[in-house]
C-alpha cells in the first residue's frame, strides 16, 4: 500500500469509529458527520493526528436541503491534505457542540458562525464578536433570507472600557498608534508590567463574504477578494481564484500558475520589507526605516510594471491571468531583483546589529510553542516560534512544486526570530522568483471557455506574508453560494494575550507590530455611525451625491 | 569593521544612494510603462450593449434607461482601474489611459455619459436595444434583418404568427 493510501486508511478507520461518511475528493479528505461526534473527531484531528485547525464555515443551507452546516477545515500540513469536517445542522434552530475545549484555535471562528449565521454552540462561554454590540440578536447577517442591502435598526449602544479594580487599565486604540489600522486593546497593567489583555475588533467588518454570494459574478469576486487586505491582496484574490478552479476542477494553464507565483513572491518581499522598515520605526530608529523604504520602492515599482499597478494588481481571473511576463520584462526583474538584494543585505546587516535595535528586539514578545500550536497562530509567528509549517511547501499550489527552497524556523518566539524569520525569507523569494522566471513554460495565460457546476466544495490555503489565507467556496448560479474568507491575522491576534502579558508596557507596540497584523482583513462586515444614524447607501443605483 | 562600528556603514550607504524623493509635481511622475489609470469612452463607436457594464466589478459603469434613450455612464469616483472593460468591450470603445490626477472641485467632471437612442418598434411603438446596437447585429448576422425594427415582444409574435400560417398553409380558420 502506497504512503497516501495509508494515511486516507487512518482517516477512514477515524470516520468509521464514528459512524461517519468519508468521501476523497482530489487532495480534500470530506468527513460528514452527526453533530455530537464533532468534539471528538476534532480532538482526534488536531491533539492526536497533528492537523491544523484553520477555521470553521457555517452556511446557510435551507434553500437547498433545509439544513444548517457547520464545517470545520483542518489541514494535515505533514502529508499534503484538506480536511474538512462536516456536518448538518437543524433548520429551524441550529445547534452544534463546541470544540474549542480540545481546540481551542476554534473560538473565534465559532462566535463569528454563531453571529453572522445564528449557530449556538453548547458547551462554552458565548459572546458577540464580529456584529456590533447595537445590532439586533436575532438577525444574522449570513442567513440567506437575510437580503444584503438589509439594515437592521440599531440601537445606538456604547460599549463599556472594562475597569480593573487590582490594575490600572490603558487602552490602545481605536487606532494602532503605527499602524494607522482600527483595533482596539485594554492593557491592564501593574507598575509598568502588563498583566492581562483585553482585545476588542471587527470595527470595520465589511459584509465582503455577503456581497461576494449575493451581487457579484464569479469573475468580479476576484476583485473584491484582492480588497480584503491592502498589503496581501494578490494572496486573497489568487486563493479564491484557486478554490473556486479546484472545486469546478479547471485545469489552468502552467504559465498562469507560474505568473501567480511570481506575483505572490513580488507580495511578500514588498510586504516583509514593509514590515521590516515599520518595526525599526517603532524602535525609534528612522533612518532604519528610511532605508528600508527606499530599497522596497523598487519593489513596487516592479508591480506596476509586471501588473499595471502598484497593490490590487487586479490580474487574477478564476482560469488564469490577465497579464504575460514577456522576455523584456524578465530580464527587468531578474536585473532590479539582484541590486534589490545586495541593498538589502547591506541595509538588514547594519540596522540588526544596532545594539538598541537588537536589545529592543531580543527576549521580549515571547510566544512559546505550546501556546503557538493550541492558538493555530500562522506565518512567521508560528516559524518563530518553533513550527516549521508553511503551505507553499507542504499544501502546494500554483508553481510551487517546481522550486526549491528553506523555510526558515527559530524557535525563540520573540521579536528577534520573527524579524528573522522574514529576513530570511526575503532572500528565499529572491531566489524563488528566479527559479520560477528560468522555468517557466511556454502557452496561454488563461482559459478561455469553462464551466463552474453548482454545488460542488473548494478549500484553498495560499500562505500570505503573514500566514494562510484560507478561503472555502460552495459553488452556485454564476456566482459563489458561500465563499468564506479567513486571514492570518484571525488566527495571530488572540496569541497576542501571550505575548503581551508580563512584559513591559513600553514593548507592547511592538509586540502587536511582530505579528504585522492586519486588521481592516481579518475584519469584515458594515461600520454602524457611533450616532445610530444609518447612511442609507443605494448599492444598486450607484453612489448618490 | 569592528561590530560596534557597524551601525556607522549606514552613513556610507546613505552618501552613496544621495536624494531619491521626487521633486513631484515639477518631475515627471515615477510610472510605469504599463500603469492602469482612467479609462475613456469613444462615444462614436460604442453601440450600448452593456457588456462593460455586467464586467465591472464596482459599478463604476451603469447602464440607465428611460423611454427613448439607453445611458452609459462612467463615475470615475467608484472606478478601481482595473479594465475589465478595456477587455470585453466588442467594439473597442473604451481604452485605459496613463491618467491618474483625477481631484477635481466640479463634480461633474467625474462622470462621462454617453447618450443612445433607443430603437422604436414599428408595430407597438414598445422599445428595445439602441439603434446602434440593431445596426450591429444586422452587421454580424444580417439574418434578422426582417424583425428588425421590432421590439423583441413583437418579433416573438410575428416569429410565432409565421410559423402558424406554415402549418396552416396561410389560411386561417
Ligand atoms: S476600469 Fe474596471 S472599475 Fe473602472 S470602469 Fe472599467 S471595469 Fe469598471
Ligand atoms: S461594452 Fe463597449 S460598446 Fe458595449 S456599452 Fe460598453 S463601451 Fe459601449
Amino acid at each position: 500500500m502506497s504512503e497516501s493510501s495509508l494515511i486516507l486508511k487512518k482517516y477512514m478507520d477515524l470516520a468509521n469509529v464514528f459512524n461517519a461518511s468519508v468521501t476523497v475528493d482530489g487532495d480534500t479528505i470530506h468527513i460528514l458527520a452527526k453533530p455530537e461526534y464533532l468534539p471528538k473527531i476534532a480532538d482526534k484531528l488536531f491533539n492526536e493526528f497533528k492537523c491544523v485547525h484553520r477555521t470553521c464555515v457555517a452556511t446557510d443551507e435551507r434553500p437547498l436541503n433545509g439544513f444548517f452546516s457547520l464545517t470545520h477545515l483542518f489541514t494535515d500540513d505533514s502529508h499534503g491534505f484538506y480536511i474538512s469536517l462536516k456536518t448538518y445542522l437543524d433548520g429551524e434552530n441550529p445547534k452544534a457542540p463546541s470544540i474549542i475545549s480540545v481546540v481551542p484555535a476554534a473560538d473565534w471562528c465559532e462566535m463569528e458562525a454563531r453571529d453572522l449565521v445564528g449557530v449556538e454552540f453548547e458547551g462554552r462561554e458565548s459572546y458577540r464578536l464580529v456584529l456590533p454590540p447595537g445590532w439586533p440578536a436575532d438577525a444574522h447577517p449570513l442567513r440567506k433570507d437575510f437580503q444584503y442591502d438589509k439594515r437592521p435598526n440599531i440601537l445606538p449602544v456604547g460599549e463599556k472600557v472594562s475597569t480593573n479594580e487590582e490594575a490600572s487599565t490603558i487602552p490602545v486604540g481605536p487606532y494602532h498608534p503605527a499602524l494607522h489600522e482600527p483595533e482596539y486593546f485594554e492593557l491592564y497593567v501593574e507598575g509598568e508590567r502588563i498583566v492581562d489583555v483585553k482585545y476588542r475588533g471587527f470595527h470595520v467588518h465589511r459584509g465582503i463574504e455577503k456581497l461576494g454570494e449575493s451581487r457579484m459574478t464569479y469573475q468580479q469576486v476576484n476583485f473584491l477578494a484582492e480588497r480584503i487586505c491592502g498589503i496581501c491582496g494578490f494572496e486573497h484574490s489568487t486563493c479564491y481564484a484557486l478554490a473556486v478552479e479546484k472545486a469546478a476542477k479547471l485545469d489552468v494553464p502552467e504559465r498562469a500558475q507560474y505568473i501567480r507565483s511570481i506575483i505572490l513572491e513580488i507580495e511578500r518581499l514588498h510586504s516583509h520589507l514593509l514590515w521590516l522598515g515599520v518595526a525599526f520605526h517603532l524602535v525609534g530608529y528612522d533612518a532604519g526605516f528610511m532605508h528600508m523604504w527606499r530599497i522596497r520602492e523598487k519593489i513596487m515599482y516592479l508591480s506596476e510594471y509586471l501588473t499595471g499597478s502598484r497593490k490590487t494588481y487586479g490580474i487574477n481571473l478564476v482560469g488564469g491571468v490577465r497579464k504575460d511576463i514577456n522576455e523584456e520584462k524578465k530580464s527587468k526583474v531578474l536585473e532590479t531583483l539582484s541590486t534589490l538584494e545586495k541593498e538589502f543585505k547591506e541595509i538588514v546587516e547594519v540596522a540588526v546589529s544596532v545594539p538598541q535595535v537588537k536589545r529592543r528586539l531580543t527576549g521580549t514578545g515571547v510566544l512559546p510553542k505550546e501556546d503557538a500550536v493550541k492558538l493555530a497562530v500562522e506565518g512567521p509567528v508560528a516559524r518563530a516560534s518553533g513550527i516549521d509549517r508553511d503551505a507553499r511547501r507542504d499544501l502546494p499550489y500554483a508553481a510551487y512544486k517546481h522550486v526549491s527552497f528553506k523555510v526558515p524556523v527559530y524557535t525563540e518566539g520573540d521579536n528577534l526570530a520573527r524579524a528573522l524569520v522574514r529576513i530570511d525569507e526575503v532572500f528565499e523569494s529572491i531566489s524563488m522568483i528566479r527559479q520560477l522566471l528560468d522555468q517557466i513554460p511556454k502557452g496561454p495565460i488563461r482559459l478561455e471557455e469553462f464551466e463552474i457546476p453548482p454545488g460542488r466544495i473548494g478549500v484553498q490555503v495560499v500562505e500570505a506574508p503573514r500566514g494562510g489565507d484560507v478561503h472555502f467556496v460552495i459553488t452556485g448560479e454564476g456566482k459563489p453560494y458561500r465563499w468564506r474568507v479567513r486571514a492570518p491575522t484571525y488566527n495571530n491576534i488572540p496569541a497576542l494575550r501571550v505575548m503581551l502579558r508580563d512584559q513591559p508596557m513600553a514593548d507592547a507596540p511592538l509586540t502587536i507590530a511582530s505579528i504585522d497584523p492586519c486588521f481592516s482583513c481579518t475584519d469584515r462586515v458594515v461600520v454602524i455611525g457611533k450616532d445610530g444614524v444609518i447612511k442609507k447607501l443605494s448599492l444598486t443605483g450607484g453612489v448618490m451625491l | 569593521m569592528s561590530e560596534k562600528l557597524k551601525p556607522a556603514k549606514l552613513l556610507v550607504i546613505a552618501s552613496k544612494a544621495g536624494r531619491v524623493t521626487k521633486r513631484y509635481p515639477y518631475d515627471e511622475p515615477l510610472l510605469s510603462p504599463d500603469f492602469r489609470g482612467k479609462i475613456t469612452i469613444d462615444e462614436n463607436l460604442c453601440i450600448g450593449c452593456g457588456a462593460c457594464v455586467n464586467a465591472c466589478p464596482p459599478n463604476a459603469l451603469q447602464l440607465m434607461k428611460d423611454k427613448d434613450t439607453v445611458v452609459l455612464r462612467y463615475f470615475v469616483g467608484r472606478c478601481i482601474f482595473c479594465w475589465r472593460c478595456v477587455d470585453v468591450c466588442p467594439v473597442g470603445a473604451i481604452k485605459g489611459l496613463r491618467e491618474f490626477e483625477l481631484a477635481t472641485n466640479d463634480i461633474s467632471d467625474l462622470y462621462v455619459h454617453v447618450v443612445h437612442k433607443k430603437a422604436k418598434c414599428e408595430k407597438c411603438e414598445g422599445e428595445g436595444a439602441t439603434q446602434r446596437m440593431l445596426y450591429y447585429v444586422v452587421q454580424k448576422s444580417p439574418i434578422v434583418e426582417e424583425y428588425l425594427n421590432e421590439c423583441p415582444d413583437c418579433r416573438r409574435k410575428s416569429f410565432i404568427d409565421s410559423v402558424v400560417k406554415r402549418r396552416t398553409g396561410g389560411v386561417s380558420e
